[in-house]
């Protein structure tokens, strides 16, 4: 057991220094997306001029939601690993993890841990350096057990966003270009996920549906507790429901990796 | 006339190379086509809600939307790969082959191909302007459609000239990595009504950097009319920025040492 764990507690800190390299790249990413974040402040605001509270929100707490999102887009999102794995299979690279004791998404996962660790960390600096113009929207709710609950959750949607971006990076063994399918995936997650307007603002009966779906969990879940749109009820049956999700995708990621191996062969070294 | 030849020679490459690779130009088309729905989607979504946002309401907003998304998928139909090469090129040294080839360096990096995707969205944008130009009621006379048009062209020039000079900063900067993501931030705030913006963000993207005129003021010739003022606004800093955006290509150009070999 301890050997197991000292194996991909290698493959992190190695992880670690390879994200390391690309620091200034998530700094910069860390930039642009607080600058987007402009674009809703200003569309929201003019939203609510009219209007006190929407979909029972006010501005501040619309505008925390969006804060929160690009703070756990940078701790829990996947960004680019779909492609890293696609490449590895494409490359041949895989090739080295079939003949060694080692379990390809164990490691994957240890490396897109690291790389959240070193984005994560980056991410603060410029949420700090703009703390003084962003602290008049934010509003967090104060009740404890949001935070006990946020745990769980944002280590699930972690391990839902990984695993879903694994899954588009298997679909390599059987296709050649996956780059347009991770887009239009992308695409979806990103509305589905909440990151395009809270998921609670749409009608009841589609908000409802979206429940049922993984990408609910990814972003919307972890972001609408820590910002106090939903209730305590609402948040164990989220759980419970994410919790699934995850079996359903790591059965999913299995699969995959299983087909996909028989149909692989390795070329190149 | 030369210049003409040359860029329906590179058209007619980008289409049969489109041709050969069917399965990606669908593909493509459909990420583009759903990103335009999410933005139409954000829209349903915020007037659920509210009847005005800054004075438009909900289809007044979908023309100004649709507007902005004309514009940019003429820019991807047109330059955005070509001068996101560049960076690359720029940074390789593939540059050069560009600089040998007898004619207007900017011209050949601009114009090598064309995404038939991001001409075939256009359209498709053009039909949610008409669809919200009708739900509204309006019935736009051939003088304004006309000049409804030539602002397009305008505000593909303040695109072009946008991406010119956030490719063109690679010459200095040598890894330009995610430099594009500034064009698409800046084409971020378009989206939006000029009444939306206030203080700093007023000063910043209604009058400092053109994004906000791009799409706001053939918006306003369609939904009030002939407006002088913004018409000349939008003209004057079309040719202004595309100034700007040459001399500085033109400067990084005589930076420009061709790295490696």
């Amino acid at each position: 057991m301890t050997a197991v764990v000292a194996k991909y507690r290698q493959v992190f800190l190695v992880g670690l220094q390879s994200n390391l390299i690309y620091r200034w790249n998530f700094l910069a990413r860390g930039l642009f997306s607080l600058l987007r974040l402009g674009v809703s402040v200003i569309l929201w605001s003019a939203a609510y001029a009219g209007v006190a509270k929407i979909g029972g929100f006010g501005l501040d707490q619309t505008l925390t939601y969006f804060v929160t999102l690009i703070l756990l887009q940078f701790f829990i999102g996947a960004f680019n690993e779909d492609y890293q794995i696609s490449e590895d299979i494409r490359n041949g690279l895989i090739n080295q993890f079939l003949t060694k004791p080692i379990n390809y998404f164990l490691y994957r996962f240890s490396v897109f841990a690291a790389a959240r660790m070193v984005s994560g960390a980056l991410i603060v600096i410029p949420v700090v350096l703009f703390l003084p113009v962003l602290r008049g929207w934010l509003t967090f709710p104060h009740e404890p057990w949001r935070i006990a609950c946020a745990i769980p959750a944002l280590t699930m949607a972690a391990l839902i966003q990984f695993t879903i971006a694994y899954c588009f990076g298997l679909l390599t063994f059987w296709l050649l270009e996956i780059q347009g399918f991770v887009i239009l995936s992308m695409a979806v997650e990103t509305v589905l996920g909440g990151q395009v307007f809270p998921l609670d603002l749409m009608p009841p009966a589609i908000f409802h549906a979206s429940r049922f779906l993984p990408f609910f969990y990814q972003m919307y879940f972890p972001a609408a507790i820590l910002t106090g749109r939903v209730a305590f009820p609402m948040v164990v049956q989220g759980l419970g429901l994410q919790l699934a999700w995850v079996v359903v995708l790591l059965l999913i990621a299995e699969f995959l990796w299983r087909r996909g191996l028989r149909r692989h062969t390795a070329v190149g070294g | 006339m030369n210049y003409l030849r040359i860029w329906l020679a590179g058209a007619r490459y980008s289409l049969v190379r489109t041709l050969m690779f069917r399965g990606d130009f669908f593909v493509w088309s459909l990420v583009e086509l759903f990103w335009m729905a999410v933005n139409l989607l954000l829209i349903a979504v915020i007037y659920r809600h509210t009847a005005s946002v800054a004075g438009w309401n909900e289809y007044e907003m979908v023309l100004l939307v649709g507007t902005g998304m004309i514009v940019q998928r003429l820019v991807t139909g047109f330059f955005w790969s070509n001068l996101f090469e560049l960076g690359r090129n720029v940074r390789t040294g593939a540059f050069d082959f560009y600089l040998a080839q007898p004619g207007n360096p900017l011209f050949m990096v601009s114009t090598r191909k064309l995404d038939p995707d991001g001409l075939v969205n256009s359209v498709i944008a053009l039909g949610i302007v008409i669809y919200a130009v009708h739900r509204l009621g309006l019935h736009p006379s051939v003088f304004d459609a006309a000049l409804y048009s030539v602002m397009i062209v305008a505000g593909l020039v303040i695109h072009y000239s946008i991406l010119v000079l956030t490719m063109a900063s690679t010459f200095w900067l040598t890894s330009s990595n995610g430099i594009e993501g500034t064009y698409f931030t800046l084409v971020d705030f378009s989206r939006l009504p000029r009444e939306a913006f206030r203080g700093i963000a007023g000063v910043l993207f209604v009058w400092l950097l053109p994004v906000v005129v791009v799409s706001n003021a053939p918006a306003r010739t369609l939904l009030h009319g002939f407006q002088p003022l913004w018409a000349l606004w939008l003209g004057g800093v079309a040719i202004l920025w595309l100034i700007v955006a040459v001399t500085t290509f033109n400067m990084g150009l005589r930076r420009y040492s061709s790295a490696s070999s």
